[in-house]
């Protein structure tokens, strides 16, 4: 405090010493840090730290209540998890989730973007309605999709119905093993889509014309022009773009809980999914922080591949 | 050529079309059901257009329902005052970050960047334990504390990107003026980021309006609720069967954030655009 | 652009004042829930009970854990409870903790840890173990009196048994019972009075029913078998193992599946769903709206069950029926035995004693008996009250009153919700997976039995 308030003092003195300025700088620079330091480790990193050691620990809500620490368990629970074939299941279930979601939403946010930038008529007037759906809540989302594909009464199933000629007279998307997970990643693209192609769209104007002009004019075809010029100028809205789309995947939690509940026969129990119900629903919070601190483990390992391929490329 | 620019044209417009249906078709569709009666709902073949259509979900929702908007006002005031808080933040830090370079500024970033990721299951349990030492549990200040928490991270690098876009001559002028560090901040920078300003006010809004976890654990009372858990505690209950109120409250929930961001938009997009690409 | 400025500095204005404004008024509020009775009860200060054992020389507020107080149909109810049970004792307020019905348990556990532990909770059998292990639920032995205790149905208060000792007292009960709809009964050409009582009997007559289309054209499911992915369609899924004679857990909560009975409903299961007979992955919920809407024939259900009935569809009454759950192979028709329960905790004795008062304002005629005949259809657990019109004459109740006194109930393990989930996943395996049966209990075995190690 006193330091702080000396500095303050001194500061009335103009350009002082170049040494000075810098301390001072760095003392004001740690004041405006701090607050947002402090709620981020306190709210966020310290309780995070808190699971991982749980993970490690024979800890059940006795535990919390009778605020008893947990006990070493020498990786019980994460023995438990391999062992009873729960969890690379779910590892799989994730990254397909998260592999397929990430790569169609860039391919239609990308053809979407691709035709809002060429000159369209009322491209300004879709981009904002498009954008509609990434406002709508995820509860919500969540509940209009499965309004949609309510197995009696659906949407879909009649849509279905029609397009097979009366032959799927019962398509009921998340019921079906094989197509629930689809289902929810329909649901995930639906909102996730505008936002991907309003940031392609604005990297795609940073693409400068005449490098574009001087590729046609060499005759380099639409599809040379686009992985040649296109992609390279976009580079790093893209590397945002996605990354953010991968974190965001990974982390779905609430749009699968409330459409599946994991089921069914877990053809919809991501890592998510597994975490919550080893914690909450089985009550075990020490195997449900190991399944969380190994979901972060895979996340972590995920986006670091990511950025070290898309620096990779770049080098070339 | 000219033939392939018909194709090319035909082809963009039917590309355009199919998504736009994708992405508003369904929300038609919740529209017209909240005009259904449940018994027209619940046909099949369902019908395109309500065949008796009535606002029954809508007088029923206004007239009887009081704890929807009870949730809906209380949604408006902590993601208000999380965006209120977020942004303020966010302004001071991501000046710092953008403007002293240190040493340790990249284990801040670090922090930030990974506090991004991690999933919020994770940290419930402790978080709880947490805000509990603090009496905070079952109070609008704790969750709106707690979202903000976690808006921080991504909001304050967003705002950094955006420092960064300021030449650094500007402040050297004003000290050499004798303006404090504060005054250069407050009134010579800031008025340059207001772009940001906007778009990290509005998408901390947005975000904070769709929290679920925070919400559904930190708050036990049901007139301190949220909207989602709302939702999804009365109207999604093992009991409740409701389908055209559902839809109703789909529409009602989702207009205010629509009418916001149409509003405010522009700044958002660019702001959102700005801080992705620099970002 | 400056009057966006200007649209937005309001804004800012607007919500930052409304959100201190919050801010102050919750925070004036807050010690006042702790003191309760202030304004406008000039009387409450020093009211003895009548019930004489205890005086609350402070007021007293209890801590209710009630999932039911959102559920469109029950709040009026628990409304009106709070109100007449706070004007009866004008020292004692309830607050109604809420949630979700799926995330009550959930909830309550982590509210305990913040340190709050409520006072009552509100909840289905299958919770008891979890909050008795965790200390969140004490044997209601030592707090109600065994005179009391014996008045209630021994089986019901068995079923919340955890070790030999009850740790809950049943608000009412009901088993698995089977509805059916006396109307597409007729039209199928069937006696609406003599529905089936064994599985062979049943197949018999669902051709028929599926044979039917609704007025709009819909389809007609025969029967109904919950297997949505929560933990009371594994209850349900419970029950009609037992109707085949076959059980799931041991006394001791060992995993005991290795018999026919249990092989032969997944067996029946299959076979329902080959046919076409039972909507695929479904929650109770689903089939309530299904059968409401008169595109079921039969269904299995808690007798509550008719609540979600009738939201939907308030002349469900007209064709409702009851009656015993089937019995399938070597079984008898046994069932489940399901109870809403109130389980207490120990927050000192003043709040015991409160809880206590509730509790038994709740559990008298006057109260329970309108709830029972408008509300939830169940049977009461105080052996006083069963011959209440309200029971005798009830179109939900009596067909199957005799399936009371086969009901069963469960080993109480902490994970019976999670192994629940388990038994639906089972279902699920062999119908919408198609998964051969045995195969799909062998992987049933290795992921329930590590639920149960825990």
């Amino acid at each position: 405090m006193q330091i702080k308030s000396g500095s303050l003092d001194s500061r009335k003195t103009k350009g002082g010493p170049l040494i000075k300025k810098t301390t001072k700088d760095k003392l004001f620079a740690l004041a405006l840090l701090t607050p947002s330091i402090i709620v981020t480790v306190m709210f966020i990193l310290v309780p995070v730290f808190d699971s991982v050691i749980k993970s490690f620990q024979n800890y059940k809500i006795k535990n919390i209540i009778a605020k008893i620490p947990g006990e070493w368990n020498n990786f019980d629970n994460y023995v438990k998890l391999f062992s009873n074939n729960k969890l690379l299941p779910s590892i799989q279930l994730t990254l397909i989730f998260v592999g397929g979601v990430v790569l169609s939403q860039f391919i239609l946010g990308m053809a979407m973007a691709l035709v809002l930038n060429s000159n369209l008529k009322g491209a300004r007037f879709i981009r904002s309605v498009m954008m509609a759906p990434w406002i709508v809540p995820t509860i919500i989302s969540g509940l209009i999709w499965m309004w949609i594909y309510q197995p009696q009464y659906g949407l879909l199933k009649y849509v279905v119905n029609i397009f097979s000629f009366g032959n799927v007279s019962d398509f009921a998307m998340l019921n079906n093993p094989a197509t629930a997970l689809l289902g929810i990643a329909i649901a995930a693209l639906w909102k996730q889509i505008p936002l991907t192609a309003l940031l392609l769209v604005s990297g795609l104007a940073n693409v400068p014309e005449e490098t574009m002009e001087a590729a046609t004019v060499d005759g380099a075809n639409a599809v040379d022009r686009f992985f040649h010029i296109t992609i390279p100028y976009m580079k790093s809205v893209i590397k945002v773009t996605a990354s953010m789309a991968i974190i965001e995947n990974f982390k779905q939690f609430p749009l699968i809980w409330t459409m599946t509940g994991g089921g069914p026969n877990n053809s919809t129990s991501t890592l998510a999914i597994l975490s919550y119900r080893e914690a909450f629903v089985s009550n075990n919070l020490g195997s449900g922080a190991a399944v969380t601190t190994v979901w972060m483990l895979l996340m972590i390992v995920v986006v670091v591949l990511f950025n070290f391929v898309f620096k990779d490329t770049n080098v070339d | 050529m000219k033939k392939k620019q018909i194709i090319f044209g035909t082809i963009r417009y039917l590309v355009v079309a199919l998504i736009l249906l994708f992405l508003l078709f369904p929300l038609y569709w919740v529209l017209i059901t909240s005009f259904k009666e449940n018994m027209e709902a619940y046909k099949f073949p369902p019908t395109f257009f309500p065949q008796l259509p009535t606002a029954k979900a809508y007088i029923k929702l206004f007239t009887e329902d009081q704890n929807f908007f009870r949730y809906y006002i209380n949604n408006f005031i902590v993601s208000g005052a999380c965006a209120i808080l977020t942004t303020f933040m966010a302004i001071i830090s991501g000046y710092a970050l953008s403007r002293f370079h240190f040493k340790w500024n990249k284990w801040v970033v670090a922090a930030f960047t990974s506090a991004q990721m991690f999933p919020i299951v994770s940290r419930m349990i402790s978080l709880y334990g947490l805000m509990g030492k603090m009496n905070l549990i079952n109070t609008q200040q704790g969750l709106v504390l707690a979202l903000t928490a976690a808006m921080i991270p991504f909001s304050t690098m967003l705002m950094a990107s955006f420092f960064d876009s300021i030449p650094e001559v500007l402040e050297e002028a004003a000290f050499i003026d004798g303006a404090g560090r504060f005054k250069i901040l407050f009134s010579v920078i800031m008025p340059l980021v207001k772009p940001g300003i906007v778009a990290v006010g509005i998408y901390s809004l947005l975000m904070t309006w769709d929290d679920y976890l925070h919400a559904s654990t930190l708050i036990q009372t049901d007139s301190l609720r949220t909207l989602s858990v709302g939702v999804s505690v009365r109207y999604l209950g093992e009991l409740s069967y409701d389908w055209s109120l559902v839809n109703t409250i789909s529409v009602i929930g989702v207009i205010p954030m629509l009418l916001l961001f149409f509003f405010f938009q522009k700044h958002l997009v660019k702001g959102l655009v700005q801080g992705a690409v620099k970002g | 652009m400056s009057k966006m400025k200007k649209v937005l500095a309001l804004l800012l204005i607007v919500v930052l004042t409304v959100s201190l404004g919050a801010c102050k008024s919750s925070k004036k509020e807050e010690p006042k829930a702790d003191v309760t009775t202030e304004d406008g009860e000039p009387a409450g200060e020093e009211v003895s009970e009548s019930d004489g054992e205890y005086e609350f020389t402070e007021p007293v507020t209890i801590k209710f854990a009630n999932y039911a107080v959102l559920e469109a149909g029950y709040d009026k109810f628990w409304e009106d409870v709070k109100k007449g049970f706070e004007e009866k004792y004008p020292n004692i307020k309830i607050e109604y903790m809420t949630a979700e019905y799926g995330q009550m348990l959930t909830q309550v556990v982590t509210w305990a840890g913040g340190g709050e532990i409520v006072d009552l909770v509100l909840g289905e059998i299958p919770w008891i173990p979890t909050l008795a292990d965790a200390g969140l639920a004490v044997p209601v032995t030592d707090a109600f009196s065994e005179d009391y205790l014996s008045q209630i149905y021994p089986s019901m208060l068995e079923a919340t048994n955890v070790d030999g000792v009850p740790y809950g007292i049943p608000m009412y009960a009901s088993p698995f019972v089977m509805f059916y709809n006396k109307d597409l009964f007729e039209q199928a050409g069937l006696d609406p009075n003599a529905p089936p009582t064994t599985v062979a009997e049943m197949m018999e007559v669902a051709p028929k029913l599926a044979a039917l289309k609704t007025a709009d054209g819909n389809p007609v499911y025969p029967f109904g078998m919950t297997t949505g992915s929560v933990s009371v369609s594994g209850s349900c899924l419970t029950s009609l193992i037992y109707g085949f004679g076959g059980s799931v857990l041991d006394a001791d909560g060992n995993l005991d599946v290795d018999n026919d009975g249990f092989k032969q409903t997944f067996e029946f299961i299959k076979e329902l769903d080959d046919k076409g007979y039972n909507p695929q992955v479904s929650k109770l919920k689903d089939l309530r709206n299904l059968f409401a809407l008169g595109q079921l024939g039969m269904y299995y259900d808690t007798s509550w069950g008719f609540n979600g009935v009738n939201s939907i569809n308030s002349t469900a009454k007209e064709f409702i029926a009851s009656a015993a759950p089937l019995s399938g192979g070597a079984g008898k028709g046994e069932s489940l035995i399901q109870a809403h329960t109130f389980m207490m905790a120990n927050n000192g004795e003043a709040q015991v004693e409160a809880t206590k008062l509730l509790i038994k304002y709740i559990l008298t005629e006057k109260v329970l008996a309108p709830y029972l005949q408008n509300v939830a259809p169940g049977y009461p657990s105080m052996s006083a009250l069963s011959e209440i019109p309200a029971i005798t004459e009830s179109p939900v109740l009596s067909g199957a009153l005799s399936s009371l006194n086969t009901a069963k109930g469960i080993a109480n393990i902490p994970a019976i919700n999670d192994f629940n989930i388990e038994l639906t996943s089972l279902a699920q395996a062999v119908t919408v997976d198609n998964k051969d049966i045995d195969t799909a209990i062998n992987d049933f075995k290795t992921s329930a039995g590590s639920i149960l190690g825990n």
